[in-house]
């Protein structure tokens, strides 16, 4: 059953079969183990045991090469917990399946499937968390966004969200007692707190660090410092109007039409609206101007941490990316909180005198070859460099995909994965562009991937550019119709992801038939990105450490949401 | 020649007796010393702005004054007026004199420095046979400020830092101190205004009837180049800035220190970058020694000129990795130093027979 599953995708028939999963062979392939079926509007869901879901998931990652965990959704029904597992493929996105664990609300125990998907332990550990569903054989079972002294599950039905969190002073007086593993009076280790407060942490994180001497021994991410409710937020409001804001704040840095990109598809895909041809052009070049505006921001700050002051790489990347915010603000009225998409298209056309902006645009991408042959100048030649990054916070492409890590990271470390041409979305499929990848899974990989982005970001933008000044000026329609108020079919659910700034950014909702979703779960690429940070670096020196964790680059307002 | 600083303030005050002698020595220590600090404080908070700023494509402070100098009042107040935070469980005695002997072993190497002469005043205020082994002496006792700093504040970040330090002035003492010991090959003396003269007397060639003096960067180009670069370690810099990391460990040896401690932390670091300017000009770039203007201004021409230097570094150059320092140091820098060293031997040795 698993050669037959895997023949289409092998003959690269993607175009003949319809969304790529044969349901039933996989069905039949588990058995009696599928208690019922369900259809999300993304993928079939399977619903399982709650004692077998190691076993399902095992036999689905190694029989019929689900080996990609994107997320996993938990919610509180009125009468169950659920914890939903996506999974999909490297190879092929389109392949996708959710597998569907009830648990009882009396005894809400689930079996962990972080054994078979290490990514599995963050996802996991925040469902556990937020909604409180326990998972049994889980190695770290512990909270992970608030803070270990936190009572109640906040996602849970019957949290009490007025009741004060009264915590005694013993009880939160160090925290991090317990976790000073290292020192003590015969150790070889020292313990160091990273962070929250730390020049190289970009953001509030903080790494629990155990070194060796100047060596990592053990590295242990804690997380949670910037967390906003983001998902709560959304919950509370209309799918129509209210939510669309949010997005920005998760990747704040200058991220946010991508961001805006993950709900729009989503909810479009739930509500079935269809958007108007020439929004989607705006919307791919919008999104690709805020990529090299992120992507020049992450080259910025990891030579930060490379070079060790604000130095001339760190204003010179600054200055690029504030040309492409100028451009945006142009297009979307704001800088950073863009707020442009809208369901069904995005909000308004373009600034008018149009060729007033295409011809900023066209200034901008003509400046770019030379500016990025100034950064490899400066950069990517420089030997010292090269000696810091080269063979530095290698990650394994094995690893990265056990982890669940997308994004440049994992294509630096040679995984062909982008969902802009493996799931494709608004005008990418139509478009002449090259997924970049790099074999060498360190840090300089991960840097070259990120430059040579910001080439094919530029090669987008020119033919959307191409595209827009010659359309036909009465076919401009940017919005299609779309209901002032949206109520999506009672229990319609759905998963779909788009290619962020940082890797998969996908988005989970659940309707009850109200405008509000039911359940609004954020994936997030920079926390399973995170995740894999201490198989990275330990064993490396601590200045290691800190380039590794800028080549990851993580904004911390998208891990904490 | 031009009289010693010193014996012009006693010849000056008109006191004679070892009374008149030990004034004019305090008062011209004190003349050169505040002449250090203002330089310093141009450098610090202007200068190194405004440098950084040209080398970013930036403007930086303009609004305070006249080109922002006023800057440095302004910084001054602010960091003088700022509270003196001793954190808990610092070792008291130890933690308080850090800072004092890095300011101070900075400012002690200027004693023997021949800065040049202007209006008939000859700006060194002593001259003893063994100068260069002086400088080099007080020079590293910063070093021990930097451990004392690191290990007393009960900061596991500044005991790294302090770890740092130490092994990095360790592994570049020991090519810079043998780097110059090839100059000293050429001169055979250790005074300073001798090593100076050596290389103003002496003519290197004459091209188109300008005579090139021989200035040891013109005679040794290599030892020249070996000893900047262990230079800008021994003052920590860029790319060997490693003690301080501000990515990696926050500030270094100084995290815990604020308001006066940290401004002296600060005099004390931009003092040393002038001293190795200075050590520079001395050893390789003939002094005081130019054209036209008067040796004191050529001086400081040269002290900045290097400054400069240390701050393009900083603009331009990635941080290497402790390791990698240290491998830099003792695999390369050491080997280096010592086979200039005997170059330089056998060649001395072949001419002078």
């Amino acid at each position: 059953m698993s050669t037959q599953e895997e023949q289409p995708e092998a003959e690269g028939e993607l175009e003949v079969v319809d969304d790529g999963v044969d349901y039933d062979a996989l069905a039949d392939l588990l058995g009696d183990k599928v208690l019922d079926r369900e259809t999300h509007t993304n993928a079939d869901g399977f619903v399982i045991r709650a004692d077998e879901v190691q076993d399902v998931l095992s036999t689905l990652k190694e029989e019929a090469g689900f080996d990609h965990l994107s997320c996993v959704s938990a919610q509180e029904y009125e009468n169950r917990f659920e914890s939903i597992y996506h999974l999909t493929k490297y190879d092929d996105r389109t392949q996708e399946l959710s597998i569907v664990v009830p648990t009882s609300r009396e005894n809400p125990v689930s079996e962990s499937a972080s054994p078979v998907y290490s990514t599995a332990n963050w996802h996991e550990r925040e469902a556990y968390d937020l909604v409180g569903v326990q998972y049994q054989n889980h190695p770290n079972l512990r909270r992970i966004l608030l803070p270990d002294t936190w009572q109640g599950h906040p996602l849970g039905l019957d949290y009490d969200q007025n009741k004060p969190q009264v915590v005694t002073f013993e009880a939160n007086k160090n925290p991090l007692e317990e976790s000073h593993l290292g020192d003590g009076e015969d150790s070889d280790t020292m313990f160091l707190n990273i962070g929250p407060h730390h020049p190289a942490t970009h953001g509030v994180l903080h790494l629990e660090t155990v070194l060796d001497g100047e060596q990592v021994a053990d590295v242990n991410p804690d997380i949670g410092y910037l967390h906003r409710c983001e998902e709560q937020m959304a919950q509370n409001g209309t799918y129509r109007y209210q939510i669309m804001p949010y997005p920005d704040r998760w990747d704040y840095a200058s991220a946010g039409l991508l961001n805006e990109w993950a709900y729009a598809r989503v909810a479009e895909d739930m509500a079935d609206i269809d958007v108007p041809e020439y929004a989607q052009v705006i919307r791919t070049m919008g999104a690709e101007l805020c990529r090299i505006a992120s992507h020049m921001l992450a080259l910025g700050t990891f030579c930060l941490d490379v070079y060790g002051d604000f130095t001339a790489i760190f204003m010179y990347a600054m200055q690029d990316r504030e040309t492409v915010q100028n451009i945006l603000e142009d297009l979307t009225g704001q800088r950073m909180m863009f707020n442009y998409f809208r369901l069904g298209g995005v909000v308004w056309d373009l600034p008018e005198p149009r060729e007033e902006f295409f011809g900023t645009i066209r200034d901008f991408l003509d400046d770019l070859p030379p500016k990025l042959d100034d950064y490899h100048d400066l950069i990517t030649e420089n030997e010292i460099f090269q000696s810091r990054c080269i063979d530095t916070g290698y990650l394994d492409p094995e690893v990265a995909k056990d982890y669940g890590v997308t994004g440049p990271v994992a294509r630096g470390s040679g995984v062909d994965y982008d969902i802009r041409r493996d799931d494709p979305y608004g005008y990418y499929d139509k478009l002449d562009w090259d997924v970049v990848t790099e074999d060498g899974g360190d840090n300089y990989a991960r840097l070259l991937v990120r430059m040579r982005e910001v080439e094919q970001s530029a090669r987008i933008i020119e033919q959307c550019v191409d595209l827009l000044e010659d359309w036909p000026e009465d076919e401009r329609e940017i919005q299609s119709n779309v209901p002032r108020t949206l109520k999506p079919d009672e229990d319609t659910e759905s998963y779909r992801a788009v290619e962020g700034a940082k890797g998969e950014l996908g988005i989970y909702m659940r309707s009850d038939g109200t405008e509000k979703p039911a359940r609004f779960k954020i994936r997030s690429p920079c926390f399973s990105n995170l995740s894999v940070l201490h198989e990275m670096s330990e064993g490396e020196m601590i200045a290691d450490l800190v380039a590794t964790l800028g080549s990851l680059d993580v904004i911390l307002g998208e891990v904490d949401r | 020649m031009s009289t010693p600083l010193p014996d012009f303030i006693t010849n000056l005050i008109g006191i004679g007796g070892p009374l008149g002698d030990y004034l004019g020595a305090f008062l011209g220590a004190f003349l050169v010393a505040n002449f250090m600090l203002i330089t310093t404080a141009l450098a610090g908070p202007w200068a190194k702005r405004k440098i950084t700023a040209a080398f970013t494509d930036r403007i930086a402070v303009n609004r305070v004054g006249p080109f922002g100098l006023l800057i440095i009042v302004a910084d001054a107040v602010r960091l003088l007026s700022k509270e003196l935070v001793v954190p808990e469980g610092v070792d008291r005695p130890a933690w308080d004199l850090a800072p004092i002997v890095m300011a101070a072993s900075a400012l002690l190497g200027f004693a023997v420095i021949p800065m040049g002469s202007i209006f008939g005043i000859n700006l060194q205020l002593a001259d003893p046979e063994t100068g260069l082994v002086y400088v080099f002496a007080v020079a590293s006792i910063a070093s021990l400020g930097l451990v004392m700093g690191g290990y007393a504040s009960n900061n596991k970040f500044s005991l790294l830092g302090g770890l740092r330090a130490v092994a990095q002035n360790l592994a570049y003492e020991i090519p810079l101190v043998v780097t110059a010991a090839s100059v000293v090959l050429f001169t055979g003396t250790l005074q300073m205004s001798a090593i100076v003269d050596v290389q103003v007397n002496t003519t290197l060639a004459v091209i188109g009837g300008v005579r090139i003096p021989a200035w040891f960067a013109f005679v040794n180009p290599f030892a020249f180049v070996l000893f900047v670069a262990a230079n800008v370690a021994e003052v920590g810099r860029n790319p060997f800035d490693t003690p301080e990391a501000p990515t990696e460990i926050v500030a270094g040896y100084q995290t815990e220190y604020s308001s006066v401690y940290f401004v002296l932390f600060y005099l004390g670091e931009f003092i040393h970058i002038f001293l190795g300017g200075a050590i520079i000009a001395t050893l390789f770039l003939g002094g005081p020694d130019g054209p036209v203007l008067p040796g004191f201004v050529w001086f400081n021409i040269k002290i900045w000129a290097v400054f400069l230097f240390t701050q393009w570094l900083r603009s331009a150059v990635p941080r290497v990795r402790i390791d990698q320092l240290i491998e830099i140091g003792w695999k390369g820098m050491l080997v280096l130093s010592f086979a200039n060293l005997v170059l330089t031997a056998v060649i001395v040795g072949v001419m002078n027979v």
